[in-house]
């Protein structure tokens, strides 16, 4: 098993300081933390997490007066009922959406590692109330419309749980087998998840070689455009990326290097992360505020090879909104 | 028998995405120097402080309000911290008013500060990730935040859900629609962080996808900022009207609402937010007011998101259920419109400096109020996971 930190090192900055000069005065800036470990108690959701973690069983806990199941059980007595004793029940691993998820793109520090993820309220078989999970497809990146209210979902454990809520999420039943369903306790192992592959881009014809050459040729343009944009170089300070971007028409680079970014016309040998869209003007219509290059990921007009570098796709769109910005006056 | 209690000052420092030139200390005091200077009193004048600052981590101390008070003038009097998410600054006013009307000071002072982007993400070397991950503390920490809750993606979920309930309302072109002319409405409010960003409803649909259903044209900024109001119970606050020769803005109805932070049965209804309606009605009641769609002129409401900007005018009674669209499609909030909504700009274009937002939120009622010789308004804060939370004023001018 690895062993992780609590606080990954990519997180903690080093000790150091920095000055801006605003309005011809020097003001300082230190690098900082807040930090607090603790040895948190799970008290009565004890029982909960260890069925999670151990048995691979999902509790919840019913009134004795009223007959309310509340999944998690997250109390041990009944408010509605003068506060009548619960029971801890288990309950069944299927369930329909209490309402149509959120899936998040844009994640907070913490999760950007796990976007795009969806996280919504489930109301399994046998529960009153709705439990939040994390959901995922097996087919790929997570879109609108796949999952919804009322969509059946099916509980999935982690194969290494640490009896924490994230030790489990959920899948569409449509998309497991029958045996699948119905076994309670499945493990993330036992699903085939659909692999990232690259597209394979179809030959070029020379009408595709002839808008790939007019289209990457803007592409230049607007890119030096933001190298030049003070909004759009503090887009990208401190960032560096190698891109590899492929086109139906050819290939080209995107170099991003803490405050400036350039196109090469061959790719980068060592690139980051590879950005395919068959058709160029994908990326150009991105890149020039025309649609959303996020929205192209989405749409699966744009394919990224790590799900991770979205965070880079948002500085793009950052960029492309600070120059449309500048361009207003 | 409790004290009328009116608002006889108000100031707002500029919002900012970033004030690298202030801390904290000098924001909330800026604030205080100028409303009190506003009321034509002295701060020795002022008897209690209410202090709204969300969120200690933005601040980087627990008790940030510990330093504000004796740099405020406040020293050896009383002096609170609300903190309540979103509803923060709402809940601030709300706290101050009842003391006032119950007799225990005569005059208040009631501020609202915070400095949330000084978070930074090293990782990703941008400040957005950490202003939201501090926010991502604010979740329930067993069941929740381990697996991602935001700020963003809990509004979203009872946004969807009413969408569930009424998939032909909250339309994609109107919400951009409602963006675009907040945008046009902050070009007025010079204290405005984007005060000159104006889009288009295209841009706002091309803009990109935050949290699915919420485009980033779509959400408030984060800012950094101070708003300050002084109260007084009736008697005081007519003696300084009538030595500035400004109205008094009578705070005549509150009401305030948290719901269950879970779903289901018994608990919260996701595709609605009873805490706006519960809260809303409630000051209402306190305010006379039978019609509100007779009654109510401004409304200074806390949009997060312009969809729940949408669900919050229908849980007031603005608006019908299932129909919010028609703030757009029946011209109800457009210009010239039955609504004058967010003027300032609202949160999204004025900036959400949280602990002061709903406060200058009131500052803009007060002056739409004074400038447009109108009659009333409803102030509006709501926050927590799966708003929550929500606190409502009415401000009348006589």
């Amino acid at each position: 098993m690895t062993e992780t930190k609590i606080i990954p090192s990519e997180y903690i900055p080093d000790v150091g300081s920095h000055t801006v000069t605003i309005d011809g005065r020097q003001y300082l800036i230190s690098n900082d933390a807040m930090y607090t470990f603790y040895r948190r108690t799970k008290g009565e959701f004890s029982q909960f997490f260890l069925a999670l973690r151990d048995e691979r069983r999902l509790l919840g806990c019913k009134c004795s007066k009223c007959g309310l199941v509340r999944v998690p059980p997250f109390l041990t007595h009944c408010p509605d009922c003068n506060f009548a004793p619960t029971e801890l029940i288990e309950v069944e691993q299927v369930g329909v959406m209490n309402s149509t998820p959120p899936i998040t793109y844009f994640a907070t520090a913490l999760f950007q590692h796990m976007a795009p993820y969806g996280r919504g309220r489930v109301i399994f078989e046998g529960a009153d109330t709705a439990m939040s999970v994390n959901l995922y497809t097996t087919t790929g990146i997570l879109v609108p419309g796949m999952i919804a209210q009322g969509t059946e979902v099916k509980l999935i454990f982690r194969d290494r749980r640490i009896g924490e809520m994230s030790d489990v999420f959920c899948v569409p039943t449509s998309e497991l087998s029958d045996d699948q369903i119905v076994k309670k306790g499945l493990l993330e192992s036992e699903i085939d998840w659909e692999k990232p592959q690259e597209p394979v881009l179809p030959h070029p014809a020379e009408a595709d070689i002839a808008v790939f050459e007019q289209v990457f040729s803007e592409i230049r343009a607007i890119i030096e455009e933001m190298d030049a944009n003070e909004r759009a170089k503090k887009d990208i300070a401190g960032w560096k990326r190698n891109i590899a971007v492929r086109t139906r028409g050819g290939q080209f680079g995107i170099i991003i290097d803490d405050g400036h970014i350039r196109v090469e016309e061959m790719t980068p040998w060592s690139a980051d992360f590879v950005m395919v869209c068959d058709d160029p003007r994908t990326l150009l219509d991105g890149l020039a505020y025309r649609g959303a290059i996020t929205d192209s990921v989405i749409g699966r007009k744009l394919w990224i090879s790590k799900n991770t570098e979205f965070t880079t796709i948002f500085k793009f769109d950052r960029m492309a909104r600070s120059v449309a910005r500048s361009r207003k006056g | 028998m409790s004290k009328r209690v009116g608002i006889i000052g108000a100031a707002v420092t500029p919002f900012k995405g970033t004030w690298r030139e202030k801390t904290y200390y000098d924001l909330a005091q800026w604030a205080t120097r100028e409303a009190v200077k506003d009321a034509g009193i002295a701060v020795q004048d002022v008897d209690a402080a209410f202090y709204g600052i969300y969120n200690d981590i933005f601040e980087r101390a627990a008790i940030p309000e510990h330093a504000i008070h004796g740099l405020c003038g406040m020293q050896n009097k009383f002096g609170i911290r609300i903190s309540t998410g979103g509803a923060t600054g709402a809940y601030t006013m709300s706290a101050a008013h009842a003391y006032l009307a119950a007799g225990r000071f005569k005059t208040a002072l009631v501020l609202g500060v915070e400095k949330a982007t000084d978070c930074f993400d090293f990782s990703s070397m941008s400040a957005t990730p950490e202003v939201i991950k501090s926010i991502g503390w604010s979740g329930d920490s067993f069941f929740e935040q381990p697996i991602g809750w935001s700020a963003s993606d809990s509004y979203a979920e009872v946004v969807l859900a009413y969408m569930d309930e009424h998939p032909g309302d909250l339309k994609p072109e109107i919400t951009a629609q409602i963006s675009a002319q907040l945008s046009r409405q902050v070009k007025t409010n010079p204290i405005a962080q984007r005060q000159f960003d104006q889009v288009t409803p295209e841009e706002v649909l091309n803009s990109r996808m935050v949290v699915y259903p919420f485009r980033e044209l779509e959400i408030c900024v984060y800012s950094e900022g101070a708003a300050a109001l002084i109260f007084a119970e009736e008697e005081t606050a007519l003696a300084i009207s009538r030595n500035t020769g400004k109205p008094v803005i009578w705070i005549t109805g509150l009401g305030e609402s948290n719901e269950h932070s879970f779903v289901g049965t018994n608990q919260k209804n996701l595709a609605r937010i009873m805490s706006d309606y519960y809260a809303s009605h409630k000051a209402y009641e306190m305010a006379g007011i039978s019609d509100p769609t007779k009654s109510i002129q401004v409304i200074e409401l806390h949009d997060a998101f312009v969809h729940q900007l949408e669900i919050s005018m229908a849980e007031f009674g603005l608006v019908p259920l299932g129909r919010a669209d028609a703030l757009i499609e029946d011209g109800l909030m457009t210009s010239g419109g039955k609504y004058l909504v967010n003027p300032c700009g609202g949160l999204i274009y004025c900036g959400h400096a949280v602990g002061a937002s709903n406060i200058m939120s009131a500052w803009s009622a007060r002056n739409e109020l004074i400038d447009r010789s109108l009659s009333t308004a409803l102030v509006h804060g709501t926050g927590s996971t799966i708003a929550q939370f929500t606190a409502c004023l009415i401000l009348e001018h006589e």
